[in-house]
């Protein structure tokens, strides 16, 4: 027997209104706990591409002493070149340093430093960025260099933390969503529970169980969905506030976020995922809470 | 149309409402189910609805046997069946024409079709004039007469009434009986519990009498209480009798009635 869906969306929403401040907090559960869900996975999708740029990018810098002379300095540039650890080496000057510390360091900061603070470097890329230790083991003492830096460190401490992050952002969803769909089941089964003497007149005359479920279900749906629609805009509001945004912070390079920065594809897939899993979670509640009532 | 073989049915407090009782109820009968309360009665008409299954014995209606229906088949069964219960269960925020075509609403029947029935069945009980107003407003024999239109504005086969003159005076029952009466007449077979001994006394029509779930009388023409004062039961048509006594089992109806067909 076809259910008219202006039946099904009229009872629906009649029943949302009727039972509004319950659905506001089952709304609200929805979208906290989903927003959680969708901001982990676009930190988890920024740590993996900003590895990757550190990875792919300068992978150890060698520093000159600035009184180690021409010739000294050159030397050194030539055994990095002939290194087989390295498959490229640019060197920076001190000016170079000095103006590029120019474009990005505030006005009263920069006066606080001199061109002498920043010492020539050989910036090296690795062919195999994990062999950096073994490039900072042969070059640190030699005459003429100053120190090897290398980032390996600081991506593991990066990546760990972002890892320890994402997995309490996802624990603390998991128990949000648990709780959003009890929300859900609960004001669904106050909304059967106001209209029990309709139900039971319905299963009289012989209503079928899903013509008596469907408005019920829907209504679950709308709460989900709307959740799920709250916490998209968090999302979005998230990816373009801080500026994971990749067209838009292009010009700030060195900053962690722009590494982090991810495309529209990959927030647009975050945002759609948190959709379903707003569905989902408002069509398990409402059928879980409407199960028990038609068992006859 | 009706028929119970050897059912039993106990509930988990080990008391028996049916045991072992087998009857046979044709179409277009007219049967008053009686006896003390807790006697079976409402057992009886839950096992009808489905609501229930029996622990053992058969069950068939229409030629169908409803044990073995599978569970979504179960409104369609209903469907055939008009109830009416001693508290009239109508909706109070819906007024007397929604309310009956509230019975149609639910079960997808189109707007022309109720637009024409709903006005029919609420003139033949005499409440065509009612039809705006809430179930508040009405007495309590409008209520039940309300409620007796929305069991059988879908022309079911069978309709049951399970106390339905509890809550009301004496002459509002008679008038209750006789519209049930006059809905038996249209062919349909009719199933009134009920302690209303002095209704059925009036009536003279079939009484089947449980206690303790035994079947302890199925009598033709009979009367409430077997050693009452008007236990003459049964022979020929005493008067003041109410309704014209119609042969048991007058085929009165020409509908096509198969709950398989029917939706």
């Amino acid at each position: 027997m076809p259910v008219s869906a202006g039946y099904v969306s009229r009872e629906a929403v009649t029943n949302l209104w009727r039972n509004r401040l319950m659905t506001v907090a089952a709304i609200l559960t929805v979208a906290v706990s989903l927003a959680l869900v969708g901001s982990s996975l676009l930190l988890k999708q920024g740590a993996s591409k900003a590895t990757a740029q550190w990875q792919n990018g300068v992978n150890a810098i060698v520093w000159v002493k600035p009184a180690a002379g021409a010739t000294l300095t050159t030397s050194i540039g030539s055994e990095l070149h002939n290194s087989p650890y390295i498959k490229s080496c640019v060197y920076r000057t001190q000016a170079y340093d000095y103006n590029e510390a120019k474009t990005i360091l505030p006005g009263d900061e920069l006066n606080s430093t001199s061109l002498a603070d920043y010492p020539p470097s050989y910036r090296c890329i690795l062919n195999d960025p994990s062999q950096a230790p073994a490039v900072y083991q042969q070059y640190v003492g030699k005459p003429g260099v100053a120190t090897v830096k290398y980032p390996g460190q600081q991506i593991k401490t990066m990546q760990s933390v972002i890892h320890i992050l994402q997995w309490v952002f996802l624990s603390v969803a998991v128990v949000l969503l648990l709780s959003a769909s009890v929300l859900i089941l609960n004001t669904i089964r106050m909304a059967i529970f106001a209209r029990r003497r309709e139900v039971s007149v319905m299963k009289l005359v012989g209503a079928t169980n899903w013509f008596i479920r469907l408005p019920f279900m829907a209504e679950g749906l709308i709460q989900g969905l709307l959740g799920a629609a709250v916490a998209v805009l968090v999302v979005l509001s998230l990816y373009w506030g801080i500026g994971l945004d990749a067209t838009k912070t292009a010009a700030n390079q060195g900053n962690i976020i722009v590494q982090m920065s991810l495309g529209g594809w990959e927030v647009a897939g975050t945002c759609i995922l948190v959709g379903v899993v707003g569905v989902v979670v408002g069509v398990v509640g409402s059928a879980f809470a409407v199960r028990r009532f038609l068992d006859v | 149309m009706i028929k119970f073989q050897n059912v039993t049915k106990t509930y988990k407090r080990s008391t028996v409402a049916l045991s072992n009782c087998s009857v046979e109820i044709d179409k277009g009968e007219f049967v008053f189910l009686v006896g003390p309360s807790g006697s079976g009665k409402t057992t009886f008409i839950r096992l009808l609805l489905r609501e229930e299954l029996p622990d053992s014995g058969r069950i068939w209606e229409a030629g169908k046997e409803i044990g073995h229906l599978a569970k979504w088949r179960i409104p369609y069964l209903r469907r055939n069946i008009g109830c009416v219960f001693q508290d009239f269960s109508l909706l109070p925020n819906k007024t007397v024409f929604e309310n009956v075509a509230f019975a149609l609403e639910v079960i997808g029947r189109p707007k022309h079709v109720i637009a024409t029935q709903v006005p029919q069945v609420l003139d033949l009980v005499g409440l065509a004039k009612k039809r705006d107003s809430l179930p508040h407003e009405l007495s309590g024999g409008e209520q039940q007469r309300v409620a007796v239109a929305r069991a059988f504005v879908n022309r079911p086969l069978i309709l049951m009434a399970d106390e339905p003159t509890g809550n009301l005076d004496p002459t509002t029952s008679l008038g209750i009986m006789k519209l049930l009466d006059r809905i038996n007449r249209t062919g349909t077979t009719v199933i009134i519990a009920t302690h209303d001994a002095g209704m059925v006394d009036q009536m003279r029509r079939r009484v089947i009498e449980l206690d303790r779930g035994v079947l302890v009388r199925d009598q033709a023409h009979g009367v409430y209480g077997i050693d009452g004062a008007t236990a003459a039961a049964g022979a020929g048509s005493p008067t003041g009798s109410l309704a014209e006594q119609a042969p048991v089992g007058a085929p009165a109806n020409d509908r096509p009635g198969s709950f398989a067909t029917r939706t």
